[in-house]
């Protein structure tokens, strides 16, 4: 008989939490629609451990197309231009090996996914930029990735502010919005990047050059981790064969880059950049040494462990 | 036992660093003049080092003795099954105890060196739907600038020098070229090119 004035209570429950979810949810299926489709211009920093740094970035959503210019605008002007998530020019050099054709196409937030990863829920609501917020919380399910709260501007449904913290609370980055406009039209010049901006070469052309296969796979990922683009390329110092690998899980990123080396002067290395870590392992094998570096936005312990769980397919087939 | 390692150890009682090994060594030993009177020269050593306000030859240890004999004992009480169940949930709790510290302290040892920030006990209590939201209570002391302030790798001579900054824009950009997730991932990549 005690069991009965429970069930109302578990009934609740059971209606109020998922309820509650699905807020947090639609919110973020919100923000994965107001960037392909909102046209807006603003103003945000970006800080981590040891740099501050403003930007200023206008998005245009006209005849289908998303244009995106981003400036920086302090210390160099760090410049970018992107039609449909694809980059067009950029300020500075591009690292060999970066490829600005997307392997797969751009997946939005996809927070149905996300949910099986992190925990969303809904936090309230705050005030950034002058705008009211609505605060989204993604608190990780297991060690192997970081949490980000989301500040969700309540009219446009645009991130206006984004922390990564570390599962002690740290804060490893801010993104925050100083001062949004949705309203103001933009203009052709807005969108039009400066003379610095270099156009980017688009790799697909160059891609009869024979991609040579990639030999490295991990034996063990975190949770929900997914190879989404993987390159083989000559490096022109070394004259090495560079392996890298990428994995997200919709939210967090990590690479892997494997190189052979020889002698033994190069040691192991953990080191952090923010929310960055970089880790760094010699794995031996039969076909020789190689050092294995992942760096990504994942906990550091998560990142040694696939660092020491790279395997070359190529030497084990061969001795087979 | 030599008469060296005994006063190791009454520094180490006094420190508050002993292990439990040394404190069943120096309770042994206290009855022994000789051991007192070290132990009486320590903390008057101590006590000026600190610029403390000492009494000497205060010794309060018989005072202390004859009021603990007269004390009842409370374990005495607490005979039969509850005592059993008291073990068994001591046993669980430490287990737990154990897989909960083998997990903290990989994360210590993480944060401790490479974060460089004031570490914060271990709060991972996160916010309902309620008030102001805030993830998590960190904290913004001092964030004395870490070792990867200014660059990466200083104190890392060589392979890592030529290659870790290479590749960590090479993730970055690679990130950005995606083109998720708005404006955070080119925030990034352009914050590398600052140092």
């Amino acid at each position: 008989m005690r069991a009965i004035p429970l069930l109302p209570l578990l009934l609740s429950g059971w209606l109020v939490l998922p309820a509650h979810a699905d807020d947090a949810q639609d919110q973020l299926k919100r923000l994965a629609q107001a960037e392909q489709q909102q046209s807006y211009s603003g103003t945000f920093v970006y800080e981590r451990n040891g740099s501050f740094s403003t930007h200023r970035i206008w998005q245009r959503v006209a005849d289908g197309k998303v244009r995106e210019h981003l400036l920086q605008l302090d210390g160099s002007p760090q410049e970018v231009l992107r039609v449909n998530g694809v980059t067009q020019c950029v300020s500075g050099t591009l690292e060999e090996g970066v490829s600005s054709v997307p392997d797969s196409p751009a997946r939005a937030f996809d927070a149905a996914r996300l949910s099986s990863w992190y925990d969303i829920k809904s936090a309230g609501t705050s005030r950034v930029a002058g705008r009211l917020a609505n605060v989204v919380t993604l608190t990780p399910r297991d060690q192997h990735r970081y949490g980000i709260e989301l500040h969700l501007d309540s009219e446009t449904g645009l991130p206006l502010k984004s922390l990564l913290l570390s599962d002690k609370g740290q804060l490893l980055e801010r993104f925050q919005f100083t001062d949004l406009n949705t309203s103001q039209s933009l203009t052709d010049q807005m969108l039009s990047p400066s003379a610095d901006c270099k156009p980017v070469e688009v790799v697909k052309a160059k891609s009869d050059i024979p991609r040579q296969k990639v030999a490295w796979r991990s034996d063990w990922l975190p949770p929900g981790f997914d190879l989404s683009s993987a390159a083989a390329r000559k490096d022109p110092d070394s004259k090495n064969l560079v392996t890298s690998l990428m994995y997200d899980d919709g939210l967090a990123r990590f690479s892997v880059f494997v190189e052979p080396v020889s002698g033994a002067a190069v040691t192991d290395i953990r080191t952090q950049l923010g929310p960055t870590v970089a880790v760094s392992r010699r794995v031996t094998t039969p076909k020789g040494d190689a050092m294995v570096t992942v760096v990504g936005e994942i906990p550091i312990g998560t990142a040694e462990r696939i660092a020491l769980s790279m395997r070359d397919d190529a030497a084990t087939t061969s001795k087979n | 036992m030599s008469r060296e390692a005994l006063q190791e150890s009454l520094s180490a009682v006094m420190d508050n660093e002993a292990d439990e090994l040394e404190l069943r060594r120096v309770l042994s030993a206290i009855e022994d003049a000789d051991t007192r009177a070290t132990w009486s020269r320590y903390q008057i050593a101590r006590a000026a080092m600190h610029k403390e306000l000492l009494i000497p030859h205060l010794d309060i240890s018989a005072a202390v003795a004859a009021g603990i004999a007269d004390e009842v004992s409370p374990l005495k009480a607490g005979r039969g099954p509850w005592r059993t169940l008291g073990r068994l949930a001591v046993a669980a709790s430490v287990t737990v105890a154990v897989l909960a510290g083998v997990r903290l302290y990989n994360q210590d040892e993480i944060a401790g060196a490479q974060l460089a920030q004031q570490s914060q006990p271990t709060n991972v209590a996160m916010p309902q739907a309620k008030g102001p939201a805030v993830l998590a209570g960190y904290t913004e002391g001092e964030q004395s600038p870490g070792p990867m302030a200014s660059g990466v790798l200083q104190n890392q001579a060589g392979w890592h020098d030529q290659r870790l900054p290479g590749y960590l824009r090479q993730h970055a950009q690679q990130a950005a070229m995606k083109g998720a997730e708005g404006a955070l991932p080119y925030a990034r990549a352009a914050s590398l090119e600052n140092r």
